[in-house]
C-alpha cells in the first residue's frame, strides 16, 4: 500500500478525488531498487506500470545491430511502462535505474481491474493517456514536416 | 443506425461487449463518400469521428503550398476522427478519400454527452483510441532508431528524442 501524499507527487495522478488515489494507492506497492537494477527489458512481458518517487532511470533500446541507446532519463514524478494499462505487455524499452531508486509499481492487470469497476476514473485517466499521445503525434508530425521542408532533398 | 455486426468489422470495437454495441449502432450512420472528397480539415474542429468500411483515405499535411505530404493511408477496419471524441480539440491533420469510402459516422457532440452518461462506453472507447495511438508511436519510433542505427551521428540533432519513449 502507498500512502496519498507520495502519490501526489506522481503528475499522471494530478487532480484525481482523494477516494480514487485511496483505491489506487491500495494495490500499489512502494518499493527500492539498487543502481543498475533493471526493471523491465526490452520486447519482455511488461506487466507492471512504474512511478518514479525519487532516483533516476535511464530507457535504453538495443538496436538490431546490439548498439545500446539511451532514449530518455526519467526523473521523479513521471510514470512509465504505460503498455501495462493497455493490456500490451511487450516492452519497447529497457528501463535500468542508475542511482538508487524508489518507485511506486502498479500491475496493470489490477489497474485495469480498477478501471473496469470505476468506468469514470478509467475513461479519466486513459484520456489523459490520449491527450498526451496525441499532442506527441503532433509535435512529431511537426519536427518531420519541418525536417522535409529544411531538406527538401529528401523528398 | 447500422448492424451490429458491421460494427464488429471495426478494429477499435472488436472487444466491445454487445450492450455498447447497441449503443454504437443506434447513433451511427452509415455513409458513402465520393472520391477526393475532404473529411477532416487541418486545425478546423472534427464535428465527426470515422470508422472505415471499405476504401481508402489519406491523412495529409501541407508542406508547401504546392505541395501536400500523405502521413498515413487509412484502410478498412481504421478509424479517425479522434479530435471529435475530445472536448475542445481540432484536427492535426486533412483527411481526404482515394477512392469511393463507406463510413460509420458518429456525431462527436452526441459521444461526447453518451461518454458522460455511460463511463464503460468512454472508457473502452478510449482506450481503444489510446491502443491505436501506442501502435502508431511504435511505428514511428522503430522508424526513427532504424535510421538512428544506420546513422548514429543524427542523434545529436534530436534534442527532445526522450518523446518516443512515452513517458508521461
Amino acid at each position: 500500500m502507498v500512502e496519498k501524499d507520495i502519490l501526489e507527487k506522481i503528475v499522471f495522478l494530478k487532480d484525481l478525488p482523494e477516494p480514487v488515489l485511496e483505491k489506487i494507492g491500495n494495490i500499489a506497492h512502494l518499493e527500492t531498487f539498487d543502481e543498475e537494477g533493471i526493471l523491465f527489458r526490452q520486447n519482455q512481458e511488461q506487466i507492471f506500470l512504474y512511478m518514479l518517487v525519487s532516483g533516476k532511470v535511464f530507457l535504453n533500446c538495443r538496436s538490431t545491430l546490439g548498439r545500446s541507446l539511451t532514449l530518455d532519463e526519467v526523473l521523479p514524478g513521471r510514470t512509465f511502462g504505460v503498455s501495462a494499462l493497455m493490456g500490451e505487455t511487450s516492452s519497447t524499452f529497457t528501463a535500468v535505474c542508475v542511482e538508487p531508486c524508489e518507485i511506486i509499481t502498479i500491475s496493470g492487470e489490477k489497474m485495469r481491474e480498477l478501471f473496469e469497476n470505476d468506468f469514470k476514473t478509467g475513461h479519466t485517466l486513459m484520456l489523459k493517456v490520449v491527450s498526451i499521445f496525441r499532442s506527441r503525434m503532433k509535435m512529431h508530425t511537426r519536427q518531420f514536416l519541418h525536417s522535409l521542408a529544411t531538406h527538401p532533398e529528401i523528398i | 443506425m447500422v448492424k451490429i455486426e458491421d460494427l464488429k468489422r471495426i478494429n477499435l470495437l472488436k472487444n466491445f461487449p454487445d450492450h455498447l454495441l447497441e449503443i454504437i449502432a443506434n447513433e451511427a450512420q452509415l455513409s458513402i463518400f465520393g472520391t477526393d472528397t475532404q473529411l477532416i480539415a487541418v486545425k478546423e474542429p472534427v464535428a465527426t469521428f470515422y470508422m472505415l468500411i471499405m476504401g481508402q483515405v489519406a491523412v495529409k499535411r501541407e508542406l508547401t503550398p504546392k505541395m501536400d505530404i500523405i502521413l498515413d493511408n487509412i484502410q478498412s477496419g481504421s478509424s479517425f476522427g479522434t479530435s471529435a471524441l475530445i472536448e475542445g480539440s481540432t484536427a492535426s491533420y486533412t483527411a481526404v478519400c482515394q477512392e469511393p469510402c463507406e463510413a460509420i459516422t458518429l456525431s462527436g457532440t452526441r459521444m461526447q454527452q453518451l461518454f458522460k452518461e455511460n463511463h464503460e462506453l468512454a472508457y473502452l472507447m478510449m482506450l481503444g483510441v489510446a491502443k491505436q495511438y501506442k501502435r502508431k508511436m511504435d511505428t514511428r519510433a522503430q522508424m526513427i532508431m532504424k535510421t538512428l542505427n544506420e546513422n548514429p551521428e543524427l542523434k545529436e540533432d534530436i534534442n527532445d528524442i526522450e518523446n518516443l519513449t512515452l513517458v508521461i
